[in-house]
């Protein structure tokens, strides 16, 4: 325990016993009374006391310390009336404990008021709280007229400011009214809190929100009975139910640590669960387990040093600023999961540690899953860049080959034409050598650009599928319908994959089929284009036989695509492929 | 006439076929931009226009001429046979094509003697 919190809770337990010993001794409250309210105040700072220690960056305990002390300080002008300081200081903080129990109830847990409305309303609540201090401590004289609501000391808390016959217990009536409405905005605002917490956070916060209310609607009461608040130390039955008022808010908070281990239970149902859970599932068996609708699961990848979600997409873990709390599950130096979930669920942080532990094999397995996502995805994509860097590559050759030697074969073609008109007449029958030379000159470029088109077609690069298919259907020997095919241009991937399967398919309806007409359909559907190939030949094709089609099938499933071949023997065969095209 | 082909081996030869066949060939351009202002300073009668150009497709300047009645006669060319140029051939205004394989002074003479007439 700090030395902080040990002079705290020494302090409280000092002043409680000089609040017994003075008011018995000074005989302003009968013993029992006396012993019961302040022993009470100090079981309070104790409970704050434990508080603060448990949750040190919360602010929540050290308030709730501060209000008994607040109560006891200003019952000093009742019990000690006859020192100047102690009246002083009574009178001082005669409602200071008002705007703590606003603060800490509407402030829990974390022990920041989270909405602008919330620090408007307890930031009034603290300057009523001076103001009436700081008029009483000046202006409150024994001199006024007595009356039985108000204790009068014997001595002028400082004499010489009282020079007016000011009517405080007028004043005091006033402003009791205005507390009343100060409450009553403040119980609405705590109703919005609850109303708006997640079901765990407001299980987290309902005990204290009831004692809260309790405390306002007393006050209601005695205003509604009296048109004042009421002295409790005139009137027994006020006493002890103020009393119970003012433990309710440290019992809260006591029940609320209770409950935290009652939490618990629920683990045993997080366990049956998880058993069977389906992968992805463990989320929503923890945001159940946690009363947290919001809860996110963030598994971490060691390799990629970095968080994903259940389908391998990564997560980037929010800032504290976010207004969502991060608790990681595992070892520090080596994590298996964080939780990103609602920030009230800290104060439930031992039943959140234990949820991470029964779900440890839960959330090992989904990590494994998870990464296997993301490796499938990272495949999925390195496959589509290599089919599509192929492709350029494919591309870059077949310009290359007619930027170069089929432009010079060209050119020579040209010479040759000179060459033999400049031979006339014949000699040495070098004409007919030339017309041999052309005639294996264009044996050349035909061998040259067939090459090039199985390499990659510039028709299709240039002009796109539709103009490409044509080009393909002119040079089969089978008889080529074209019965459907885009006119616009899609994404080039998704064409060459079309234009490379259909000129497969054309090849081994040439070499195997036996088909006297082949029928081509190329449409777009929704996100993706729908190609066929049917012909009328023999069937039997078998793409595990020849690479052609297994290459064809990879190119295709590089896209996500799907591929079907139906050729049973006797009734041709027709190629089904769909090719995403976003 | 103008000889319009960024291979300049190519345009050299052609502009020798061409002129063997009484073609007089004024100018030879490597890209659009130069051909285009080749027209526009010299007035060619008849243009052989590769498709395939460095800035520009021959499609496009044929386009361009076939709007001016003045323009030239054009006959585009290229390595590439007619069905790999699909349906742009016949929309270029083009009076015809002949494939670089099958160039020769006649079928150039040909085309442009019935495109005249």
């Amino acid at each position: 325990m700090s030395t902080a919190r040990l002079l705290v809770w020494l302090a409280g337990g000092v002043l409680a016993a000089a609040m017994i010993f003075g008011a018995i001794h000074n005989q302003v409250l009968p013993a029992d009374q006396a012993a019961a309210g302040y022993v009470a105040a100090f079981v309070a700072v104790t409970i704050g006391v434990v508080a603060w220690r448990v949750r040190p960056e919360s602010r929540a305990g050290l308030l709730l310390a501060a209000i008994p002390f607040a109560g006891m300080l200003s019952d000093l002008s009742h019990v000690f009336q006859t020192s100047r300081l102690a009246v002083t200081i009574g009178l001082a903080t005669s409602w200071l404990a008002a705007p703590l129990i606003a603060q800490v109830v509407l402030s829990y847990p974390s022990g920041r008021l989270s909405t602008r409305l919330d620090r408007v309303a307890v930031a009034t609540a603290w300057l009523l709280a001076a103001a009436y201090g700081l008029v009483f401590a000046l202006f409150y004289s024994p001199r006024s007229p007595v009356d039985e609501e108000i204790w009068s000391c014997p001595r002028c808390a400082i004499p010489y400011t009282h020079v007016a016959w000011l009517n405080l217990i007028g004043f005091d009536r006033d402003f009791n009214r205005v507390v009343l409405v100060v409450a009553l905005v403040l119980l609405g605002l705590l109703v919005r809190k609850l109303l708006r917490a997640s079901p765990g956070g407001r299980r987290v916060v309902l005990p204290l929100a009831v004692a809260g209310s309790f405390i306002v609607v007393e006050f209601t009461v005695q205003m509604i009975l009296y048109g004042h608040a009421v002295n409790s130390w005139t009137h027994p039955t006020w006493f002890w139910i103020v009393q119970v008022a003012m433990l309710s808010v440290p019992a809260a908070l006591a029940v609320g640590l209770i409950w935290e281990g009652g939490g618990r239970g629920a683990l045993a149902g997080l366990v049956v669960a998880l058993e069977r859970t389906p992968p992805g599932a463990v989320r929503d068996a923890l945001a159940r387990t946690l009363g947290d609708p919001s809860l996110e699961l963030a598994l971490w990848l060691p390799e990629r040093t970095s968080y994903v979600d259940a389908t391998g997409a990564p997560i980037t873990l929010p800032s504290p600023a976010s207004g969502r709390a991060v608790t990681t599950l595992g070892p520090a130096d080596a994590p298996v999961a964080a939780l990103i979930h609602d920030p009230v669920l800290l104060e439930r942080r031992g039943l959140l540690a234990a949820a991470g532990a029964a779900a440890g094999l839960a959330l090992e397995n989904e990590r494994l899953q998870a990464e296997l996502r993301a490796q499938l995805a990272e495949l999925r994509a390195s496959r589509a860049r290599i089919v599509s860097a192929g492709d350029e590559e494919r591309r870059r050759l077949e310009r290359d080959l007619h930027d170069g030697a089929q432009q010079r074969l060209l050119s020579l073609g040209l010479a040759l034409q000179l060459a033999r008109a400049k031979l006339d007449p014949d000699v040495n029958g070098a004409a007919e050598l030339l017309s041999e030379a052309d005639a294996e000159l264009r044996g050349a470029l035909d061998e040259l650009r067939e090459l090039a088109r199985g390499i990659h077609p510039a028709v299709l690069t240039e002009q796109g599928l539709a103009a490409a298919l044509r080009s393909l259907a002119h040079h089969s020997p089978v008889p080529v319908t074209i019965a459907a095919v885009p006119a616009e241009r899609v994404p080039a991937p998704a064409e060459a994959a079309a234009y490379f399967l259909v000129s497969e398919a054309l090849a081994n309806v040439a070499k195997h089929a036996r088909a006297t007409r082949v029928r081509i359909s190329v449409a777009r559907a929704d996100r993706s284009l729908l190609v066929d190939v049917d012909d009328d030949g023999v069937g039997g094709a078998d793409p595990s036989h020849g690479s052609g089609l297994r290459g064809l099938a990879d190119r295709v499933y590089a896209l996500d695509g799907r591929l079907q071949l139906q050729s049973s023997p006797g009734s041709g065969t027709h190629l089904h492929a769909e090719i995403p095209c976003a | 006439m103008l000889v319009v082909d960024d291979h300049p081996s190519f345009r050299s030869f052609a502009r020798r076929l061409l002129e063997s066949a009484s073609f007089a060939v004024v100018h030879e351009a490597s890209d659009g931009a130069s051909a285009l202002a080749a027209v526009r300073a010299l007035r060619p009668d008849v243009v052989l226009l590769d498709v395939l150009l460095p800035d520009t497709t021959g499609f496009e300047l044929a386009e361009a001429w076939s709007a001016d009645p003045q323009g030239p006669v054009v006959v585009l060319t290229s390595s590439r046979s007619e069905v790999d140029l699909g349906t742009a051939l016949a929309r270029s205004g083009a009076c015809g094509f002949i494939a670089k394989r099958d160039l020769t002074a006649a079928a150039f003479a040909a085309l442009v003697n019935g495109a005249r007439a």
